[in-house]
């Protein structure tokens, strides 16, 4: 069981995305093809389906190499993961057409707008999401595979 | 003709490969010693969100979600 941990970490690591990615395909199903939303909500799935597992397996690649250095608590490593994943998120979506900056806000997905006051607020929640799924899913599957 | 390069064959592979040692299957069942394994490890303890502040993080979360339902396919797709 000491073999290979940074190939577990990974593991652990793209555990937690794995498990969202089926409800966004249903939510994903439901729109485009039963629905018919006239959006090309495939662009939406880009980001999340390619990027966001590697980031979190990587992420905790780097908790594994870094922990013995710095002693950092696995919430506050997650907690810091949107401040890097956001630019490249918005970046993506930019790049596809599924947000849009405006005067007072951006857009996403032509729908949801999201003053730029409120921005901010957005990444506090994300930041706080993330340090939760860390600590507790992310941290405890690192102690189901003996890499915590 | 044929027949005998045939057999000729068969006699040279024959002297080329070696015979396949057959392995002894294991006199007892193997599933008693990995089940006792499996159960000598401690089971982890198991998921319980601990402290008031991660209890206060999480319903503050939960609040602002109810609050704005429209931000739910945003941060779906940050996950």
């Amino acid at each position: 069981m000491n073999s290979h941990p940074y190939l577990r970490a990974y593991l652990a690591g793209v555990f937690v995305p794995s498990l969202v990615l089926p409800v966004i395909l249903a939510g994903f199903v439901v729109l485009r093809l039963l629905l018919e939303a006239p959006f090309p909500i495939e662009r939406f799935l880009v980001f999340p389906l390619a990027l966001v597992p590697t980031l979190f397996g990587l992420w905790n690649m780097l908790y594994l190499w870094s922990s013995p250095r710095f002693q950092q608590p696995i919430g506050l490593h997650g907690a810091v993961l949107p401040l890097i994943g956001a630019p490249i998120g918005a970046l993506v979506a930019s790049c596809l057409g599924i947000l849009e900056f405006g005067a007072k806000g951006v857009t996403y997905f032509q729908a949801v707008n999201v003053p730029y006051a409120l921005l901010p607020v957005f990444i506090l929640v994300a930041i706080g999401g993330y340090y939760l799924v860390w600590k507790y899913i992310v941290g405890s599957l690192n102690r189901v595979l003996g890499i915590a | 003709m044929n027949e005998n390069n045939e057999d000729r064959m068969k006699k040279l592979l024959q002297q080329a490969l070696p015979p396949v040692e057959e392995e002894p299957a294991p006199g007892r069942s193997l599933w008693p010693a990995v089940f006792r394994r499996l159960d000598a490890k401690p089971a982890p303890p198991p998921l319980r969100i601990e402290g008031w502040f991660d209890w206060a993080l999480l319903a503050a979360l939960v609040a602002f979600v109810a609050y704005l339902p429209e931000s739910i396919p945003v941060f779906l797709y940050y996950l």
